[in-house]
This record gives C-alpha cells, structure tokens and sequence, in this order.
C-alpha cells in the first residue's frame, strides 16, 4: 500500500496554560529517567516537551506567555544530515526517527537542531528497582552515550496500525487514534486540548482542519526547516497592533 | 599457525591488553544489537485499559490505566468521565509512582523505639488488627477515640461516619490550607451544599478574584477543559476574555488577558466596587438591581465608588489606565457580558481574616449580572442521586483544629485513627500536633502506606492499598453540572512481598470484631459487597449513562465506563438574592499579622501544579517537574519582585532567612521575578519535609509554619495570605535548580524576537 | 645569503645525530615528566569513557567544549609541517632546511592527537567502526557521505598517510647515515627503513622527484582538511556564530598562523635541547617572524571579516552570540586575551629586528600565539552553543570538568613526548639537507675567483 500518511501536530499557544502535564505525560510514556535536582543544577534535564516561559513586558503589565516545545519533525531538519551514521532520519510517514542502536553519541545533531530539543544521555538512566515495574515496555531504555528526542510516540502510531491495519482491517483516523488511546501522551494529557495530532495528508482529519486557522504560524521558518508542528499564535488583546508579517 | 614460546607470550600479551582495553567498556555495550529489529518495530505483548479514578487529589477524576503484564504502564485521562473529559495533570500521571514507589511500607508496623525515632517491627495483619481492636474496645468513653481522615465522599464518607458513629468516636476531616470560608459562603450566598462549577466553555467574560482555577485550585482539569474552549472553542464567536484579581502572580494570572494586582485582602471590596459601577452606570435590570440591594440602589455602596477606594485598593494603573478606570472597565466587561460572565472568589482571597466577606461580596455579583444557573454562568450542582452517597465530610477549619490539639494535650482522647493525612507537617507549626501526640497515654494509628512524618509518631501502622489496588466511589464535587458517580477498581495486584489492606475493609473487619456490624453499611463483609450494593441502587434509577437490568452486566459496564451518570439530572434549586447592602455592612479590612521592620513583604505561600499541599513531595516526577512560571524544581524558593530584589541588592540563588510572623524563620534561595508586585513575596508550599522518604526528605521549607495562626473571623479557616515576612540576607548564594537557562537576554532587539515565538 | 659557520660533514653528522646516539639526563628527565602528564590524561579519557560524558561540564545546549576545541586546535598546529616544507621546498627558500622535518613531524603527531579528540568524546566510542568504515554491509546502512562528521576522517586520515609518506621520503637517506653508524638488531632496523639506499644518482633523483611531487600533491589536502573541520561548524544552519562561508579559508589561515609559530617554539626548543645552535639560527627564525607577520595580518583580516559579516545583518540572535561573545561572563576576558595574545601582542613586536632575533622572544611571542588561538576555537565554538536561536530558556552557559582539563593538558604532553621519543629514533633536522645546504654555500677556486661550488639549474 502506498504511504500516504504524514504525521502532524497543530498547538494552539492560546489555550496553552502553562500547566505541564504534557511534559510529565511524555516522561512517564517514553521511559525517560527522573530529573534529579543535580541534573537541573548542569542542566543536563530531559523534557522532550518542553514548556517555554517568555516574559513579556514590566511590572505590572508584565506577562507570561507559554510555548511547548517538542521536535518539530521537521521535513527539512537540519539533524538529519549531520549524523554520520543515519542514527536520525526521515521516514516516510515524515517523522524525524532516532534509531538509538546506531548512534554514536556525536551529539552533532543536538548542535544543528534550532528548536533545542534533542536530549543526550550523560549518564547511564537509573530508577530504583521498583520503578521498573512502570516502564513502558514498547519503548527501549536508552544507555548512556546517546541522543533522544519526543518521537511522535511512534510505539502508539504502530500500535495502532498493527491493531487497527494488521488485525482489525480499519483505517487509522483520528477516530480510531482517539478510541484505541494511540494519541501521542502529550495530547491525550493536555486538559486545554492545546495539541492536536493527526494525519496531515488527510483534510478532513482535526490536525489539517485547525492547520488552517488564520493564527497559524511555524517555528523558525526562516531556516528552513519546514517543521510538522503548526503552532496557532497566542492572541493578546492589549498587544499593541502588529504589523502584518 | 605454531604454538611457539614466542608465539604464545605473544598472543597472551596480546588477549591481556585486549582484556585491559575493554574493561573501560561495559559488558553490554558489546551485546550486537539486531540489525534488522529497529526499535521502532519492537512492539510486543496486549495491552489493556481499565477504567478508575484519581485520588492523587480531591478531584478524583476519571482514568484509564495502561496494564501490561499485571503492571501498572501509564495513567490518562477518561476520556468519557465527565469532569475531566481525558483530561489530567502532573499529580495524576505520579499515582504510578506511588503505587511502585521503593519506600513504600510493605505490612503492618509496630513501634519499637521511642516516638519519632523510626523504629519499627513488622507484625502480621492479625496481631495489628487485634492490637488495634484492643485499643479501641478498652476505650470506656468512646468519645476519646479520634478519626482523622481526609475530606471524604460517596461510599467511604458513608462507611466512615457509619463506623464512628456507631462506635461513638469523634470523627475529623483534615486538609492541608482548608477552605472552610468557601463552603460557608457557598452556603450563604448560593444557598448550596454542593459545590458549583463554572461553564466556561460558553462563557465570555471570567473575572477571577484570587482563584487559580487554571493552576490548583478547586478542580484544575475540569476547569482547564472548558478554559480551552473559552480561548478558542471550535463554533465560538468571539474569544472569552479573563481578567484575574490577584495579589500575587498565579498561573492564573499569567494567563489572564488582564491581571489586576491588588493589595491582600481587599477582593471584597474591590467586588463592591465593581458592583458600585454596575449599579450607579446601570449596566444591569433595575429590578435585579432593586433586589439585591433592598432597594436602596446604588446608595448602598457609594463609599466603594472606584475614584473613592482605587487608592486603598492598590491596584497600579495598567498600561497607562487609571487605577480607577481599570475598576470602571473590568465593570462594563462584566456587566456587557450578562449572563454570560462569572465571578470566582478563590482562596487568594478567602484565606484572609475577611475572607467570607471578600467572596461573598464577589460571587454576589454573579447576581447582579444574572448568571447563576445560567448557560456561560455560575452551575449549580445537583445532589448524588443515591442518599447513601450524598454524603460529604469536609475538611474541619484550622480554628477547629486548633481546639481539638488542645484537646489531645488536655488527655481528652487516647486513640487516634489517622488515614490518607499527614497533619503532623501540614497543620501550621503553630498548632503543635507534634509534641501533642508524643506522650504515653494515647495510640496512635495511622493507615498510610508511606513513613511521612505522622506516620512516625504512630505506635502502629496499617499501610493501606494506594489507589490502584483498591475500589471505591466518588461524588466529584464540584461536579459537572449534572449527576455523576465515578467508580474506582483495582487495576493491578500488589506487587509480591506487599501486603497491604484496604482502609474499608479495615473498618468492616473491626465492625464485625467488635460487633458493630448491626446494620448496613456495617454488615457487608467486603467493601467490594458495599459498592455493588450502591450500584444496586443506581441500576434502580433506570437511567443515566449505564442501565441494564442484569446486575452482572451493569457492574461490568459501570466499572468499564468508569462511573455512572446522566447528563439530564441537573440541579434545580433556584438561590435566592443574596443583599449585597448586607454583605458591604460587613465589609472589613483584613488584618495583616507580623513584622513591619526591615523588608518586610506580604507572604503569599502559594500551591505549584506539581506538589500542591505536598502530599505527593516523595514522587519523583512531582518534585522533577519544573514550575510553570520560574521551572525551578526540586526546592523551595521566594519569589521577589525583580526591582525589589535589585534595589535591596539581592541575586537569584541568594539565600535568605525568612522571618515570620510568630518568630519561626528558615532559609531558602530567591527567585527573582519580574511580575511579582513589590509589596509580596511568594512560597511554594509542598516542602519542607522531615520524614526519612528518599525524594522529599530534607528538602525546601513549609511556608506554612511562618503564619502563626491567622484566622478567618466568620469560618475560623486559616487566613494562610495574611501574614508579613521580614527577610534577611544571609550573604550566601548557589545555583538554583531550575529548568531555564541562566544566561539573561539583553539585547536590544532580543524581546522582539522573543514575543514573536509566541505571536508567529 | 646565509649566515652561519661552514661545517664539516662529519661534524654535521654528529651534531644532528647526537639525539639519536647519546642519552642527555635533560632529556630523559623531560620525557618521563611528560609522559607522567601523558599517563594522567590517559587515565582521565578512560574514566570518561568507562563512566560517560557526564564526567565533563557539557550540557544542554553545549554539547561541544573543549575536547572539540582542542581538536580543532591541533588539527591547525599540524598545518605549519607541510605548509612549511611544501611551500618552502617547492619555492626553494634556503634557510627552510633545518625547520622542515621537525615541522613535519609535529604535524604527524598533532594530528594523531587530534583525531583522538572527537573519538573519546563520543557517546560510544566503541562504535568507531560505525562512523568511520562503511562496515555495516548487512543493513546496507553505509555512514552519511552528506555529514561532515564522515569528510572529517576522510579528510584528516588522507592527509595523516600522505604527511607520513611525506616525511617517511624525507627521513631515507638519513636513516641509511644512521644505518651505517649501528650495528646489531638496530642496524637490521634501519636497514629495512633505508630500503637499501646507497646514494646512488638514480636514487637521489628519485628521492627529488618525490618529495617536490608529494610536495605538490599534498598542498591541496592541506587546504581542504581545515576547510572540513571548518564545516564542521559552518554547515550547522541552526547555531549563529557557526553557520559562515567565510570559515573555510578562515580557518585555514587561523592554522597555518598557530602551527608556524608552533614551528617556531618547537626549533627553539630543539636548539635547547639539543645544543644545535649552529643549525637553528637566528636568521632561520628571523625569517620565520617575517613570515609570520604576514600570516598573522591576513588571518586578522579575515577574523574581522567574519565578525563584520556576523553583524552586518543585524539579527537578534546572532547579536545575542556575538554580544555573548564579546561583553558576556566569561567569555569577555578570555575574547581580551585571545585578541591580544593571538595579535596585539606578537604582531607589533615582530617588527623589530631584534625580536626576530631573540631566541627568548621569539618563544614567548610564538607560545603567546596558540594561547589565543586555542582561545580563539574556544570562543567560536561555545558562545553559540550557549546562545542558540531565540529560546532564551535554553541558554546556558559552559565550564569544563577537570577531567577535561586534565585531557586537554595530556594532548600538550604526549605531542611533545612523541616528538622527542621521534627524535630518539630519528634525526630532527634533515642530515641530508643540511649537506645539501652547506654544498651549496661552499665556494671553489676557479682560477683567481671564488665560485659557488654548485650552480643551480634555475
Ligand atoms: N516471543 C517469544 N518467543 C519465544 C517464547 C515466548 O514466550 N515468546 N518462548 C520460547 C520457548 S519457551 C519455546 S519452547 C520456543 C518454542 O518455539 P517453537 O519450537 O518454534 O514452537 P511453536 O511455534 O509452538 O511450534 C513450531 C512449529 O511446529 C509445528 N508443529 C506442531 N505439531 C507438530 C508435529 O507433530 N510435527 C511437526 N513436524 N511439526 C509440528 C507448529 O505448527 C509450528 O509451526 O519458543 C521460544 N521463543
Ligand atoms: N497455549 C500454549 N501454552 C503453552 C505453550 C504454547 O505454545 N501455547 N508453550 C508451553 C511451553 S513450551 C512453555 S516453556 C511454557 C511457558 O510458560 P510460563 O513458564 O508460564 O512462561 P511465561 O509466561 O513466559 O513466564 C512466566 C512468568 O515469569 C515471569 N518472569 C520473567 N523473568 C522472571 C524472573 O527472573 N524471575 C521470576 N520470578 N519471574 C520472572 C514473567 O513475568 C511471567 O509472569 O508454556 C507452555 N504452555
Ligand atoms: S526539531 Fe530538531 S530534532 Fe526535530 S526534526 Fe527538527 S531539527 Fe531534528
Ligand atoms: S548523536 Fe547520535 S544521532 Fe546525533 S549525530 Fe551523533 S550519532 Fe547521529
Ligand atoms: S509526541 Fe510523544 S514523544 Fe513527543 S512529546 Fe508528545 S508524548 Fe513525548
Ligand atoms: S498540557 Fe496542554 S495546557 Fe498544559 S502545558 Fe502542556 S500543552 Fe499547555
Ligand atoms: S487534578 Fe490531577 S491529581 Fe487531581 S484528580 Fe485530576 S488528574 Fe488526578
């Protein structure tokens, strides 16, 4: 069967409210190791969503605004060629995927992604034994030495496609994503419905629908990178008027 | 080749350099890995979702729980379950780490070592049981047995007061920052035992008085939810607008389009105000109007008119607005809205010694504009459709609990049963619950699964099932507007070498031992048998969102669906004015305790998303999440405004004594931050904890402990924002750990270029 | 017109083979001590490796520090060796002779070194084999020919084996000196090494022929290795101070600047060392300051150029690195101190004479210049790492651990002690070319006038 799915993600900044689940969702879905206070003091932390706070204005008409990001999955991404051994590369459902096997821990592509969302492992994950029981067994445990970064939840995607393609002969639509819990953890989390994710070659499907809200924009366009994440802008009635970009 | 002498000290000199060069390797980094099985294709084994509750916090909102292999994967939303909508938070997604956390208790626990010392012998379920019975049958005044638990509802609150009534023992209700000044005024105002909810989604205009709704307060996912649709609803005309009144900058505020600071405890007032300009433009129906100030119009309230108090109000001019305009504007926004604006006194502004005043001055306005019940108002919610579930124990006022420690000092009490609570940290220090409890002559019990600090002042522990591993119900207050019942199963088994017990069964097992168990709900063997003869009495209804006339396929269906509920079964009462001339008689300033001295600050401790009271400080991912606003984790920092800090000469990760109001005092780093307004300084709450826990132990402080004891006039809850802190620098200073980098911006045109990553 | 003593050959043989047959205390002194320094470095790269990158100060954002610097570093010191003799060789200057080999040799071993670099700073360095051999035939899998990361060892290892070959052509009629002067199993040694040379015409041609063709041949690689390591960072789109098209030749002059006035210190050093002040003069080094006088002009040209080029567009971010760069903590005295040290400093001395011609000069001066460039790969490479794109949250800043201190400092020890360990086995300064030299100068009696004793076919 021809590919023609292309895996996207809609978030609109003007519901986003700060509130982080998203992060702890995807931390809890993807095994990623507990942040301990020393990696925030060398700033080694792994948020592959991240919520960034930019303040704007001063007291008292300051403001906080929230932006998540996450891998952008971009068409173009500027990740992918650096790697010398094709750890991170484009698949044809266009997600940026990182085969942890292969890499060799360069960290060359964390240096040439603009969005600042590539993760390194600079030590070996550790969880008390416990904790183990938790981990989620579709997705490896990353030894030390290599790079990660939010992978679309590609475990759910192909989940659903061997249970919804494979045994149950559906379609994988926004639907069935929704009914079989195969939304990426972020999205399912998000209590604002900030993120929307879905099949973007698809124009019925809720990601293309909200991808054409006037307010949307990408990330760092001018680089060129041609991401998969749509963000819808923040409105701000007391913003002075812009200019039209 | 031939095995030489040479040749052999050749290739044995060899293989033991090859033997030194790989042990700078690990073992496993040699294992080949398939090169065909990329990780994106290694997905293996069946998955299910079993549907359950949240009890990470009151809200207990609808779950589904991923288990694999008889383990416990990973939590989300119900998609179904009608507060949440799939919705959850930070605090849900750690419940897994509760129920696999490596410190928790594996069976029952009798102290050894002298009170606190954490000196524990195991003993089996029977001999705790049995000890426990002993100490409760022995008791010749039943009075002198104490029950603390959290504020329960549905089948538990009904077990539970069942059980102590029929015993005779006291039975309390604690809660960390209690809102006891909000249920009263729910009472007096909105004539309601239950607690409303707010329709959001069809709202546009929402002026919040101190309630970070968006953040921790009251029911943060269901109140997001419809926050969402607010914004950016698909079908919506116009975009809500929000403007948040807040001493302090909350989560709410930062996502507020306006937030209007204001000095602590004056909401009431500025309420009056806004009512004041309602009234004297006309901007609502003069009958409303007549009725709600018996007719006296806006005379009533002329002393509040916003030219005469913008001044004590301290709320700044806004982006070049008058103070007093400001006030004028929020009035018209609110009043152009109708019935579709709400008005939300949260416990920014009850936690005050004016507290009942301030909201019921604010929730009066939803009078004036004619929202309560409305589409896009204030909801009301109905009762539990089954009486044996409408029953609700909420939390006792600090006040209250005040006098009952006075109590236990007196020798007035010589058992105490604590479940799912942890007062002995989270009462203000004030109260002294601690040297309270350490004296011979009273047992303490605790249920907790956990050694946190109350637990170790207990003679005995009975470590309960986490949620996960039990059943229960829940009525959600605030609810949805219409009837829900949620149903919690156990999704998973202990994990092998637990053995934990369910409270309720706990409570049944004692009934019946000490022969209690003369009727329901006492008499039912399991507390399973207990809920599936509650469920019963929903099949009865015949309605709502699950019915089946066989008993077998309803349970199976309710506990799939995850609860009961139907969405025609609305409140129906119809509240009566309240008079606001009344309430402005009322009217009080609050009373700000502590030092004046020095740098003195208001003292706004504050809940994160992440910790929140702290009852989940020993999960790792809660204390690895970063705050929203500063991302700092891991600790307890003061947030102080940047000018301030600047003029005093105080650098982020300085560490500063804080010194409160009853001569308590600690140190923690600062934060500087440039939207808290000058005359406050923030807390986090949720730290500070003592007890041996791997991930919370020794870590930050407890604001809470700087209060002394403010209290609300009116509820006698604790006026936990109205209190003033010195700080003192103490001249050392470290890094904080937080999520954002430490590198200012400073460039010209870097704020441009920043603002637009937000606006595209 | 050379300065110096006319030599007699034997006198010539001793003196440049005095490193080869006798044991001076000095030396050994310093080899032991450097290779203590080598041992530790040693020792810090397999705790590293054995326990992960989490032993450095890197981060997120600053994935690279200073063991990449530090490679960048050596790669330019490894330029001054063929830039010195191929260009000198291939131009005939004269007083080239005794700097040629020991340039070489110090740009073999510094790049030895500095391809150790990005090797141990891997994740997984156990997984060369992945990155830099086309191994993985069974997935079809071959390493990415778009990554500069794959042009890197292709460059660097090219250019190893042709400088090897290089010096390898150089070293034979010296090798058949010393073959002649052992005996035992070393003279079997340097048998097999001289691969029988006699002195023949025919060999000496050859000999000519490949050095002036290796010369010729290599000079292109030369040019393209440093053009690559600058790719390294110019092709990364999304870091400001990184992503120029001026790097390539910029780099390239940047390393041809730090590796002669390498050159420079290490002749003096040998001239200490050794005790060839008849060989290592003053007016070789003197011709070595005028040289580098230009060098150092130009690469300051194009350092500025590239500046200009940052800020002529007048982007926020890339303002944000280069203000970072220059105003910001730490960064602004170490920028100080790079510009002085690598310019402000040396250039305006060199002017004199009498600098040129001091041996203590000349080495502070030399020395002053790779502090600053070392500094200066430090400040390209960090800054913008620290201040990537316009999300401030992830600004950071960049520390190194001692254990990457204690590597980079190893580097210095063991490109110095495999130097002088060379020089145990090999002559440092070309016997052969310094015969040739002194023929050259030697006049005869031709009649009642005294003529050059060779007339050079022009
Ligand atoms: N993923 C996964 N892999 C596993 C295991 C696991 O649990 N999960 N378990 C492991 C274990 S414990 C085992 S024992 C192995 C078993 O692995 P296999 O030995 O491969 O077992 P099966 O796939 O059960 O059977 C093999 C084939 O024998 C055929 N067969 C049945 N009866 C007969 C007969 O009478 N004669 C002949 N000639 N053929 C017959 C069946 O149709 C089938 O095609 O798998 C191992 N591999
Ligand atoms: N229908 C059907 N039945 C079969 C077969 C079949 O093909 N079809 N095959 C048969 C064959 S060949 C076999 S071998 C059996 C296998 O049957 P079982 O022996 O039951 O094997 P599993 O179900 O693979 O695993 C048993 C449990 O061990 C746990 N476990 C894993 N590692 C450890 C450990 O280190 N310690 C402990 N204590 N527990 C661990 C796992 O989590 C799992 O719960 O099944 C037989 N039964
Ligand atoms: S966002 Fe970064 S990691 Fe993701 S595809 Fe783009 S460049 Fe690669
Ligand atoms: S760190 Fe891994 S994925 Fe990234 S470039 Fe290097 S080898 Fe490739
Ligand atoms: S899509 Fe999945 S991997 Fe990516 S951020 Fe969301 S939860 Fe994490
Ligand atoms: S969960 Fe949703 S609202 Fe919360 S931070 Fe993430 S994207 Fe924003
Ligand atoms: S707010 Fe979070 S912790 Fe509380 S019930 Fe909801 S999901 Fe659970």
């Amino acid at each position: 069967m021809a590919e023609t799915k292309k895996w996207a993600m809609v978030i609109d900044l003007d519901r986003c409210t700060g509130c982080q689940a998203c992060v702890v969702a995807c931390q809890a879905e993807n095994n990623i190791p507990i942040n301990e206070e020393k990696d925030f003091l060398s700033r080694r932390a792994k948020q592959w969503i991240r919520i960034d706070r930019v303040w704007e204005g001063t007291w008292p008409n300051v403001k906080a605004r929230f932006i998540p990001v996450l891998c952008q999955h971009c068409e173009n991404a500027p990740c992918e060629p650096v790697c010398p051994v094709y750890a991170t590369y484009h698949n044809s459902q266009g997600l940026n995927v990182q085969v942890y096997n292969r890499c060799v821990g360069t960290r060359y592509c964390a240096n040439n992604c603009p969005y600042q969302v590539r993760f390194f492992n600079f030590h070996d994950p550790e969880w008390p034994d416990t904790f183990w029981n938790q981990l989620n067994p579709d997705v490896t445990v990353r030894s030390r030495g290599i790079m990660e970064k939010c992978t679309f939840c590609i475990q759910r995607i192909r989940r659903a496609e061997r249970t919804i393609e494979g045994r149950d002969g559906g379609k994988v639509n926004d639907q069935s994503l929704k009914a079989g819990n195969y939304m990426p953890a972020c999205v399912n989390a998000c209590p604002t419905n900030t993120l929307t994710f879905g099949d973007i070659n698809d124009p019925n499907s809720d990601v293309s629908r909200r991808a054409r809200d006037p307010r949307h924009y990408k990330l760092l366009d001018h680089i060129g990178t041609s991401p998969s994440v749509i963000y819808l802008k923040k409105v701000d009635p007391n913003a002075p008027e812009e200019e039209a970009h | 080749m031939k095995i030489s002498r040479r040749n052999f000290l050749r290739l044995a000199s060899f293989s033991t350099l090859g033997a030194v060069a790989c042990n700078f390797f690990d073992e496993r980094e040699f294992i080949s890995q398939s090169p065909v099985q990329l990780p994106e294709d290694l997905v293996t084994g069946r998955d299910n979702w079993y549907a359950t509750l949240c009890r990470q916090c009151s809200e207990a909102e609808g779950l589904v729980v991923r288990i694999m292999e008889g383990r416990a994967k990973k939590v989300q939303g119900n998609p179904q379950y009608p507060t949440n909508l799939g919705g959850h938070s930070i605090r849900c997604e750690a419940g897994l780490q509760n129920l696999y956390h490596p410190d928790r208790i594996s069976g029952p626990l009798l102290r050894q070592g002298a009170r606190g010392t954490g000196l524990y012998s195991p003993i089996s379920w029977d001999q705790a049981l049995d000890l426990l019975r002993g100490h409760l049958q022995a008791q010749t005044d039943r009075s002198r047995v104490l029950t603390v638990t959290g504020p329960l509802r549905g089948s538990m609150a009904h077990l539970t007061s069942a059980f102590t009534d029929a015993y005779g023992a006291r039975h309390m209700a604690f809660q960390p920052m209690e809102d006891a000044a909000y249920d009263q005024v729910m009472q007096d105002v909105l004539g309601q035992q239950t607690s409303p909810t707010f329709d959001f989604k069809n709202a546009n205009y929402v002026l919040s008085f101190g309630a970070d709704f968006l953040g921790t307060w009251k029911a943060p996912v269901q109140f997001s939810k419809g926050y969402g649709e607010f914004r950016q609803g698909l079908g919506r005309r116009n975009r809500g607008t929000l403007v948040q009144v807040d001493s302090w900058f909350s989560l709410t505020a930062a996502n507020a389009d306006t937030w209007v600071p204001i000095n602590p405890g004056m909401e009431g007032m500025l309420a009056l105000s806004i009512a004041q300009v309602i009234i004297s433009e006309g901007l609502a129906p003069q009958d409303r109007i007549n009725q709600l100030t018996g007719g006296q119009g806006s005379s009533a309230l002329d002393a509040y008119a916003p030219n005469i108090i913008a001044q004590q109000l301290g709320v700044p001019p806004l982006h070049g607005t008058e103070p007093h305009e400001v006030i004028r504007e929020m009035a018209r926004g609110f009043a152009r809205s109708g019935s579709r604006s709400i008005a939300i006194g949260g416990s920014g502004a009850s936690a005050h010694t004016n507290g009942a005043f301030n909201l019921a001055a604010i929730f009066a306005l939803n009078f004036l504009v004619g929202s309560v019940g409305a589409e896009g108002g204030v909801v009301l919610n109905p009762p539990a459709p089954v009486p044996e579930l409408a029953k609700t124990i909420s939390a006792a006022s600090t006040g209250e609990w005040h006098r009952t420690v006075a109590d236990i000092s007196n020798g007035r009490t010589g058992v105490v049963m604590l479940r799912g609570v942890n007062p002995v940290n989270d009462l203000p220090g004030d109260i002294g619950l601690q040297q309270t409890l350490n004296r011979d002559d009273i047992f303490v019990a605790t249920f907790s699964s956990f050694m946190d600090e109350t637990a170790e002042m207990a003679d005995l522990i009975l470590p309960e099932r986490t949620p996960m591993e039990d059943w229960g119900d829940d009525v959600p207050s605030p609810g949805p507007g219409f009837e829900v019942i949620g149903m919690q199963q156990p999704v998973v088994n202990p994990l092998p070498g637990m053995n934990p017990m369910g409270f309720a069964d706990i409570l049944l097992q004692l009934s019946r031992e000490i022969g209690l168990d003369g009727a329901t709900p006492l008499n039912m063997p399991t507390y399973h048998h207990l809920l599936q003869d509650q469920a019963r009495k929903i099949q009865a209804l015949e309605r709502g969102s699950v019915q089946n006339a066989n008993f077998n396929s309803f349970w199976n269906s309710l506990l799939q669906q995850g609860g009961w509920w139907d969405r025609d079964a609305t409140a129906d009462s119809d509240p009566s004015m309240p008079n606001l001339a009344e309430i402005a008689s009322r009217a009080s300033q609050p009373i700000i305790t502590g030092r004046t001295d020095g740098n003195t600050f208001n003292l706004i401790p504050f809940q994160t998303v992440s910790l929140a009271d702290g009852s989940g400080a020993n999960l790792p991912w809660l204390q690895s999440s970063s705050d929203p606003l500063t991302t700092v984790a891991w600790t307890t920092w003061v947030e102080i405004s940047t000018l301030v800090a600047d003029a005093i000469g105080l650098k982020e990760g300085d560490f500063v004594r804080v010194e409160g109001a009853n001569g308590r005092s600690f140190v923690a780093q600062i934060y500087h931050h440039p939207a808290v307004p000058p005359n406050v300084i923030g807390i986090p709450v949720g730290q500070g904890h003592t007890a041996s826990l791997r991930y919370s132990k020794g870590r930050g402080e407890n604001p809470l402990h700087l209060l002394g004891l403010p209290l609300e006039e009116q509820t006698q809850s604790l006026a936990w924002a109205g209190t003033r802190v010195r700080i003192v620098p103490t001249g050392e200073s470290s890094p904080i750990p937080k999520f954002e980098g430490i590198v200012p911006a400073f460039v010209p045109n870097q704020e441009e270029a920043i603002v637009k990553v937000t606006r595209g | 017109m050379q300065e110096g003593k006319i030599l007699g050959y034997r006198r010539i043989n001793r003196d440049l083979l005095r490193g080869v047959f006798e044991n001076p205390v000095k030396y050994w002194a310093i080899v032991l001590f450097l290779g203590l320094v080598v041992l530790f470095a040693v020792g810090a790269a397999g705790f590293m490796v054995n326990r992960g990158i989490g032993v450095t100060g890197l981060n997120r954002p600053v994935f690279w520090g200073f063991l990449i610097t530090n490679f960048v570093f050596w790669i330019g010191i490894s330029h001054a060796g063929v830039m010195l003799s191929a260009i000198l060789r291939l131009s005939k200057a004269e007083w080239r002779r005794p700097a040629t080999r020991a340039a070489e040799v110090l740009t073999i071993f510094s790049l030895m070194t500095a391809v150790l670099m990005p090797f141990i700073h891997t994740g997984r360095p156990w997984r060369l084999m992945y990155w830099v051999f086309p191994y993985d035939f069974s997935r079809g899998i071959w390493p990415d020919i778009r990554s500069p990361l794959v042009w890197d060892p292709s460059a660097v290892n090219t250019y190893l084996l042709s400088s090897i070959l290089f010096v390898f052509i150089a070293l034979v009629p010296d090798l058949a000196v010393i073959r002649d002067r052992s005996s035992g199993i070393r003279r079997i040694a340097y048998s097999v090494l001289s691969l029988g040379w006699r002195g023949t015409p025919r060999q000496w041609k050859l000999q000519a022929i490949a050095g002036i063709l290796l010369s010729a041949l290599i000079l292109p690689v030369f040019v393209s290795v440093h053009s690559i390591v600058s790719w390294d960072f110019g092709m990364a789109v999304s870091v400001n101070s990184w992503h120029s098209t001026i790097f390539a030749p910029y780099f390239v002059i940047g390393a041809v600047h730090s590796g002669v006035s390498g050159v420079v210190t290490v002749m003096i050093f040998m001239r200490w060392l050794f005790g060839w002040e008849e060989y290592v003069r003053r007016e070789h080094i003197d011709a070595l300051g005028r040289l580098l006088i230009v060098i150092a002009i130009a690469w300051f040209y194009f350092f500025a150029m590239e500046f200009l080029f940052g800020i002529y567009g007048q982007e926020g971010d890339e303002l944000a690195t280069r203000s970072l760069q220059i105003f910001g903590h730490p960064w602004g005295w170490l920028f100080l101190t790079f510009i002085i040290t690598a310019f402000f400093f040396p250039v305006p001395l060199w002017l004199f004479r009498n600098v040129r011609r001091s041996f203590l000069w000349m080495t502070i001066t030399t020395i002053s210049v790779n502090v600053g460039m070392w500094l200066e790969r430090f400040i390209i490479i960090v800054p913008g790492l620290a201040r990537k794109q316009i999300f401030t949250q992830s600004w950071y800043t960049y520390a190194p651990s001692p254990i990457e201190i204690m590597i980079v400092a190893g580097t210095f020890a063991l490109v110095l002690m495999l130097f002088l360990l060379f020089a145990k086995v090999f002559p440092l300064i070309p016997i052969f070319d310094i015969k040739e030299g002194q023929i050259l100068t030697d006049e005869i009696k031709v009649g009642r006038r005294r003529v050059p004793a060779v007339i050079r076919e022009e």
